[in-house]
């Protein structure tokens, strides 16, 4: 009766912790909510919107076949074949449920709460694969670290509606599932395994993760000689159901069986069947000896495939990175420590105690989550990004190592009810135990107030309207974006097309619905690369390019007025970089930039980049424009310099928009005038000299 | 000449003879410095097919490259690669420099228009003072026809002396791509295979002992090692290459922390290492004092030994971080 009562108030303290968990994960993710407006985020999100509105809008199938002829004109976006719909398909589902029931809310509230109540999901799969791993207790803290850690609400905040913050749920639940399999042996988790990993592959790309890191933990379990019918019956149901369900999203295809990123599975799978093979002969052979070679020499040459395949990979990434395009992103840059410290801080310290532990006192599951945590943590440091797969594991490893100080310092009243001998060896005494409990916890409240400081300052800022702070604390908002979109949106044609650097194509798209020539799924490098051209070249170059675009209007993002560093202007030398990579013949980075090496856009900048379209547009009539009296005209706060070419003047182009405080400027580009005006002088009418020799006379007349 | 043709056929009504004889001597002349070229070519040819950088002397300069018949580019790198003129980036400029010239030579797009050469100071300072150079390393391209312009000399500060950035200004001065190939590192694989040799030979010696592979504390420690490697930052030191430390030139003072967030030097990656590694003993301590079976005594002290790394490293490593991240409110 009494264990029944302690079990009851067990659960119920274990309900309310994940509950509370839960809703502080919910409402820390709120801040941009709060702060702004129930509003989509950023650029990626813009598009996720999109689909999801054109989903709800139209249907599934309409959905499916979409071909979207607003974006990458003339050449258009086959949507529906190269996007993961699970985050749009979960969005209109829920819509509909909630539509069904009469609670009628709009797709965009949908979408920009989508993520938060993720995060909450996630925290409940993680407390359930870390009580697999370790304990009760363990899972708990795990569930609330993995709550409030700003590695993970960096994506995951509402209005950032994005492919992250539903897959790093599918993940965690996914390798609870698995373990679980593992764990019983049974086909049934095995199979809810596969169709955890089929939701996870039909929201986002990193599901080449879990498609490497599970068939990694079956290998490593065969070397360790762990090899059991469980291993066996879950990573073969697994591998074959999961391949079938993975290979229906139709953006994956028939990658699975085709890429190396998919082979390290397939053999581990081959390796597997010969393994078990070879178990069920040798409880009919006798030559152990020769068994045991042969399975060393097997077990070798699946490891150096595994290897090379790796390898290969890491290769091909190596590869990438290279490329400007990719590494004009700066998500796509190495990690420094202070990353590290910023999205985790006391966890990036505790998780390789919390390693230790999990290694000395190894089983199945134990061995899975050390190397998730080895590869994981491989990737983090190679890809600023990756650090969101990083956290869950950075969660429950630092969770075990809380969890089992807490379980050694805490727990004095249980020990009280044992006999008094064993008192009497034990002891640290109940001084000792709470310092190091009183400490231990306030390290806990550090790391709450770190996090919540960092989700508001740094990763709640919608980044579609900006806000600004006086001295006295007021606040400015800047809904320049909004209003140069809706400026679009009301006074040009409805098929008119907008040229903007690719960052912005989304947002052009979601808010102005009008057609963009390049967006932010940079597909098409060449086309992308005509763009920077265009942007890079004088102005008659850059007109030409723009006719043969159709071109109606240019968006550009300008900065100089408020000093907003992520404008056009500071984007410039990607721009140019990528223009070269393709037309190198046209465009050098090198004329960008003075004989001593800097790119300046004062009096001493080079005179390529004070007359290219860029420079013109960013800057035309700001030379009349003084910001305060101690500065002179035409000084650009973003860069602290007083422009070089103030005495700008457009041929071919005409300002149709600047927004509030210059951060947009819209241009007009002018169709071809009637006639070509000729640059021809005056004709003078003073008479010429008269020749005296009469032979050259002859040839001069016919000349003029 | 053809002037001076053209000007003798105005001029004076002369005899078709004399005409007849210039245009033999024209074409004397013209076969002549045809001779002249062809042989400048096979012997420069000769020359990269031993090595594929030229060495030159003043003498061969003037005759190969200042000499006027010649229909073929020369890139040329100006150096000083003798040990007592300790010059560190010359070394590393030659490295590349072969690179490009070894890329060049066994393409299979290769020909006679371009050649590499290399002038060393020490064997041929004349030249220097001829192009009135003070610097080295200089990459100077001399073209085929006309006189070296502006855009003939390397920007050796704004673009580095990296072969691919040599070869798209070779492209650009020549048209001749060169597509940069470079010999494989294979210290890197012949390291590991060695590793592995050695690891198998233990392994094959202590065949019937082989315990240590079950060693978890073995496997526990590498592991943790990667682990504490990689939360570091090593992998971006390893791809971004910084310095070790910082020394203000001014005051002679040595800084170990970046000033800013968005990089580090390896020192600092050192020390941070080193603090994460001492935080995760304490907590290791920590359990261990509560679960182990030594007298009491021994245990009380790795208790607090352990609180005390953790809280101590742990404010440490704060107040480096506070120290990086600018703004940054807690203590």
């Amino acid at each position: 009766c009494c264990g029944l009562g302690m079990w009851r108030m067990s659960s119920l303290l274990s309900f309310s912790i994940l509950f509370l968990a839960c809703l502080a994960g919910f409402s820390s993710r709120l801040f941009a909510v709060i702060r702004f407006e129930s509003i989509i985020h950023e650029f990626d999100p813009w598009f996720n919107y999109r689909s999801t509105h054109h989903l709800t809008t139209n249907g599934f199938y309409e959905f499916l076949n979409w071909f979207d002829e607003r974006a990458w004109y003339p050449l258009g976006r086959i949507v529906g074949g190269t996007v993961y719909p699970g985050l749009m398909v979960t969005a209109g589902l829920i819509h509909y449920m909630l539509n069904l029931l009469h609670i009628t809310v709009h797709i965009r509230d949908v979408c920009v709460f989508l993520a938060p109540v993720f995060s909450g999901l996630t925290a409940i799969s993680t407390f359930l694969l870390t009580r697999e791993l370790w304990n009760q207790g363990a899972g708990l803290l795990a569930a609330c670290f993995i709550a409030i850690v700003p590695g993970y609400i960096s994506r995951s905040v509402a209005g950032s509606f994005d492919n992250e913050g539903i897959a790093i749920f599918a993940l965690q639940f996914t390798y609870y599932l698995w373990v679980k399999s593992v764990k019983t042996g049974s086909v049934f988790w095995a199979i809810g395994c596969c169709l955890s990993y089929f939701y996870m592959v039909s929201a986002w790309g990193g599901y080449v993760f879990i498609i490497n890191l599970i068939p990694l933990h079956v290998f490593v379990l065969m070397l360790m000689q762990r090899y059991s019918r469980r291993v066996y019956i879950a990573y073969s149901t697994f591998y074959i159901v999961g391949l079938v369900l993975s290979m229906q999203i139709p953006f994956v295809g028939f990658q699975p069986i085709r890429t190396s990123e998919h082979m390290a599975a397939a053999g581990v799978f081959a390796l597997l069947q010969a393994y078990a093979f070879l178990q069920y002969l040798k409880d009919r052979l006798t030559r152990q000896e020769f068994q045991t070679l042969f399975l060393l020499g097997v077990s070798l040459a699946a490891g150096v495939v595994f290897l090379t395949v790796i390898y290969l990979t890491y290769t091909g990434l190596y590869a990438k990175i290279h490329i400007p395009i990719i590494a004009s992103v700066s998500e796509h840059q190495p990690t420094t420590w202070v990353s590290f410290f910023f999205d985790l801080h006391i966890l990036v310290c505790t998780f390789p105690a919390g390693l230790w532990f999990c290694i000395k006192n190894v089983n199945d599951e134990r061995v899975f989550v050390a190397l998730y945590a080895i590869s994981a943590v491989y990737f983090a440091g190679v890809m600023v990004r990756l650090m969101l797969t990083l956290t869950p594991v950075v969660c429950m490893l630092s969770a075990v190592a809380f969890s089992s100080v807490f379980e050694h310092y805490m727990g004095d009243d249980t020990k009280r009810e044992k006999p008094p001998q064993e008192k009497a060896e034990e002891g640290l005494g109940p001084n000792v135990k709470s310092i190091v409990t009183m400490l231990m916890l306030m390290l806990l409240m550090m790391f709450a107030v770190h996090c919540t400081w960092v989700t508001s300052n740094a990763y709640s800022s919608p980044s579609v309207v900006l806000a600004s702070y006086n001295h006295d604390g007021t606040r400015n908002i800047l809904d320049d974006f909004r209003e140069a979109y809706y400026w679009l949106r009301q006074n040009t044609d409805e098929h008119a097309r907008v040229m903007s650097w690719w960052d912005y194509g989304y947002q052009i798209a979601g808010m102005a619905n009008r057609t963009t020539l390049v967006d932010n799924n940079t597909w098409n490098n060449s086309h992308i690369a005509l763009v920077g051209k265009a942007m890079s070249s004088n102005e008659s170059a850059a007109y030409e390019i723009m006719r043969s675009l159709d071109v109606d209007y240019v968006l550009i993002i300008f900065g100089g007025v408020i000093g907003y560093s992520g404008d056009d202007i500071n984007k410039f030398l990607w721009m140019v970089r990528i223009a070269e990579g393709e037309h190198p013949k046209d465009i050098r980075e090198s004329d960008y930039f003075t004989p001593q090496g800097e790119f300046r856009v004062d009096k001493a900048g080079s005179p390529t980049l004070l007359n290219c379209l860029m420079y013109k547009m960013s800057y035309y009539r700001f030379g009349e424009m003084q910001l305060d009296f101690r500065t002179p005209p035409g000084f650009d706060r973003t860069r602290n310099a007083e422009i070089g070419n103030k005495d700008i003047k457009f041929k071919h182009l005409e300002e149709a928009f600047t927004s509030e405080h210059w951060l947009v400027r819209i241009y007009k580009v002018k169709s071809l005038d009637n006639r070509e005006p000729l640059d021809h002088k005056l004709r003078s009418v003073v008479p010429r000299q008269k020749y005296t020799s009469k032979k050259v006379t002859g040839l001069l007349y016919v000349c003029t | 000449i053809y002037q001076c043709l053209s000007c003798n056929k105005h001029r004076s009504n002369n005899s078709r003879q004399r005409l007849l004889r210039l245009k033999y001597f024209l074409y004397f002349y013209y076969f002549q410095i045809f001779c002249l070229q062809t042989k400048k070519v096979t012997q420069m040819m000769e020359w990269t097919s031993k090595r594929s950088v030229i060495r030159m002397n003043g003498d061969k300069f003037r005759r190969f490259v200042k000499a006027p018949p010649r229909n073929y580019s020369v890139v040329i790198m100006f150096t000083a690669l003798q040990p007592q003129r300790q010059c560190g980036v010359c070394k590393q400029a030659d490295e590349e420099f072969q690179v490009l010239a070894n890329s060049w030579r066994y393409s299979s797009a290769f020909t006679n228009k371009v050649f590499f050469a290399t002038v060393d100071f020490d064997e041929g300072s004349d030249v220097f003072q001829m192009l009135s150079m003070n610097s080295a390393p200089t990459f100077l391209h001399f073209p085929a026809k006309g006189k070296p312009r502006k855009t003939d000399t390397y920007e050796l500060q704004v673009r580095g002396f990296a072969a691919e950035q040599l070869a798209r200004w070779v492209a650009d001065r020549t048209d001749v791509q060169i597509r940069i190939i470079r010999p494989p590192n294979y210290a890197g694989p012949l390291l590991l295979g060695f590793l592995l040799a050695v690891i198998g030979g233990l392994a094959y010696l202590r065949r019937h002992n082989l315990e240590f592979l079950f060693n978890k504390n073995v496997w526990a420690f590498s592991a943790l090692c990667f682990v504490l490697i990689m939360t570091s930052g090593q992998m971006w030191n390893h791809i971004r290459g910084p310095p070790y430390a910082h020394k203000n030139p001014s005051t002679g003072q040595v800084s170990y922390i970046h000033g800013s967030s968005q990089a580090q030097f390896v020192a600092e990656t050192h020390i941070v290492l080193l603090f994460n590694a001492a935080v995760t003993m304490g907590m290791v301590l920590l359990c261990e004092a509560a679960t182990s079976d030594l007298d009491i005594g021994k245990r009380k002290i790795m208790c607090v030994a352990g609180i005390g790394l953790v809280m101590l490293f742990f404010s440490w490593l704060l107040s480096v971080f506070r120290a990086k991240y600018h703004g940054y409110p807690y203590r």
